[in-house]
């Protein structure tokens, strides 16, 4: 990968548990709504974004590469 | 129909039915005003969602910052244990505000988190398939003691690094802390008594663990003691939060949702017909339609504005899951238990930063015990007398369910 990855939300599920915002506000902001918003682009490091990631109490946050479209949370077959 | 005192949280029609009154609440207004006991009650799903999103306004910080008495009342003798429990309570992860808290929860959260907790299945399966091989020759149970209580205590006792050997005195020490928010006069007694009997026996496991780091959640807090996130009481209290905040809710998901089974046979025989794959959007459809926690508090930090009403700063509000589960504005039919239902953005587990910590635990749970019930029995039936519940503003605990079945 080429190091940049894409990260989605899912507003369905994001309860504003905001664990991926205080860990990783280079990536993450509240919208009006108090739920959690992807910032594009983003400044923070890759591993940093997907620990947010693993935090989310609810599975709301994917990321994909950005080049392959591959899956990298949450692993594949979970 | 009875006639209601409309600010009587505690009658017994109430306990009994808390739906019914608190849906004629919310229709009349989302946001009402509770004379008797003062403070404000919440009733609407937007309106919940909107306070527990916006914690700046809403502080956890209840007992800390509300100088008020107990309510309903106490034996006035009792009144000066209140002082024990509130220093108790005021260090419980739960009662902070940020910045504390997000230091204190960014410590234990990664334990919780989906991907860990999921880890946890074989041996939650494994636990639930022990004591069902144990209840299951015997005909007939207690489903709150043989297996709703039974379980949840292994587990939390598992992570926790408790003693197999302590866990029956753990489920005792429970039950008196269980007092917490019951309605009660004598109620600040027993509770006392498990404040201090947590806080005594926490405290040679926190001190051991300080040394000797395992992987368990004791240790965890220790170490965090040694970061200087946690002070030494917040580590003896947050055990104490941790081992019984599981404990109570998960009784009452597993009693709850069996009762609403056994109601709702259709349901039933839905689930039996593919309980792996149906056991996940129905451990949501029980935690939505009879929630182990009823309500919970909030204290206002300034002046707000909340559906069309001014919460003054200094108020104390309770937040209802029971009418905001059932608001049709969020829930098509929101009386029907529908193990289908999807979404189903129920607010059992709160929302906003104090979400549940433990909300992958209790889903695996739920899960794993209505699955491993669905499979084995093909029907429940009610045995004894009416149902009571505990007489408790805050938890929907069925004292006991007495079931037997056809294999």
């Amino acid at each position: 990968m080429d190091g940049r990855v894409r990260i989605r939300v899912d507003h369905g599920l994001c309860v504003g548990n905001a664990m991926c915002v205080a860990l990783a506000p280079g990536a993450f902001a509240h919208n009006a709504d108090r739920q959690s918003e992807p910032l594009d682009p983003y400044d923070e490091a890759v591993d940093t974004i997907l620990d947010a990631a693993a935090s989310c109490p609810t599975g709301a946050i994917r990321v994909e590469d950005a080049g392959t479209g591959e899956w990298l949370f949450p692993p594949r077959g979970s | 129909m009875t006639v209601v005192d409309l600010d009587d949280l505690f009658a017994e029609e109430v306990i009994a039915d808390p739906y019914g009154y608190f849906a004629r609440l919310r229709e009349r207004s989302p946001v009402h005003w509770n004379e008797r006991f003062g403070l404000w009650i919440v009733s609407g799903h937007a309106e919940v969602v909107w306070l527990l999103r916006h914690h700046e306004l809403f502080s956890s910080a209840v007992i800390r910052t509300t100088s008020g008495p107990p309510y309903p009342p106490v034996d006035p003798e009792d009144l000066p244990l209140f002082d024990e429990i509130r220093s108790f309570r005021a260090d419980q992860l739960v009662e902070q505000d940020r910045p504390e808290h997000l230091r204190m929860r960014g410590l234990v959260h990664q334990y919780f988190t989906p991907q860990a907790i999921e880890g946890w299945r074989p041996f939650v399966r494994a636990a639930v398939a022990d004591l069902l091989d144990d209840i299951q020759p015997r005909g007939s149970m207690d489903v709150m003691t043989d297996l709703a209580a039974a379980l949840p205590v292994q587990i939390i006792g598992e992570m926790m690094g408790v003693p197999r050997e302590d866990r029956g005195h753990l489920r005792e020490m429970a039950d008196q802390i269980l007092y917490i928010n019951r309605g009660e006069p004598y109620r600040l007694r027993p509770l006392v008594e498990g404040v201090r009997g947590i806080l005594e026996y926490a405290e040679p496991l926190a001190r051991e663990r300080a040394e000797r780091p395992g992987d368990d959640l004791i240790s965890l807090l220790a170490q965090g003691e040694r970061a200087g996130v946690f002070t030494h009481n917040q580590v003896l209290v947050n055990t104490g939060l941790l081992l019984f905040a599981g404990h109570e809710t998960t009784m009452n998901l597993i009693c709850n949702g069996l009762l609403a089974f056994m109601r709702h046979p259709e349901q039933w025989r839905r689930l039996r017909l593919d309980p792996a794959e149906a056991a996940r959007l129905a451990t949501e459809e029980c935690l939505r339609f009879d929630p182990p926690v009823k309500s919970t508090q909030r204290v206002a930090t300034q002046d707000v504005e909340l559906g069309g009403r001014l919460i003054r700063a200094g108020d104390r509000i309770r937040w209802i899951i029971a009418a905001a589960n059932r608001d049709p504005a969020v829930f098509p039919d929101p009386d029907r238990f529908d193990i289908g239902r999807q979404p189903n953005p129920h607010l059992s587990f709160g929302a906003g930063i104090h979400y549940c910590l433990g909300v992958a635990l209790a889903r695996l749970e739920g899960q794993e015990v209505f699955r491993a019930l669905a499979e084995r029995f093909e029907a429940f039936e009610l045995t004894g007398a009416r149902l009571k519940y505990q007489p408790s503003v805050q938890f929907r605990s069925l004292e006991s369910l007495p079931v037997t079945w056809s294999a």
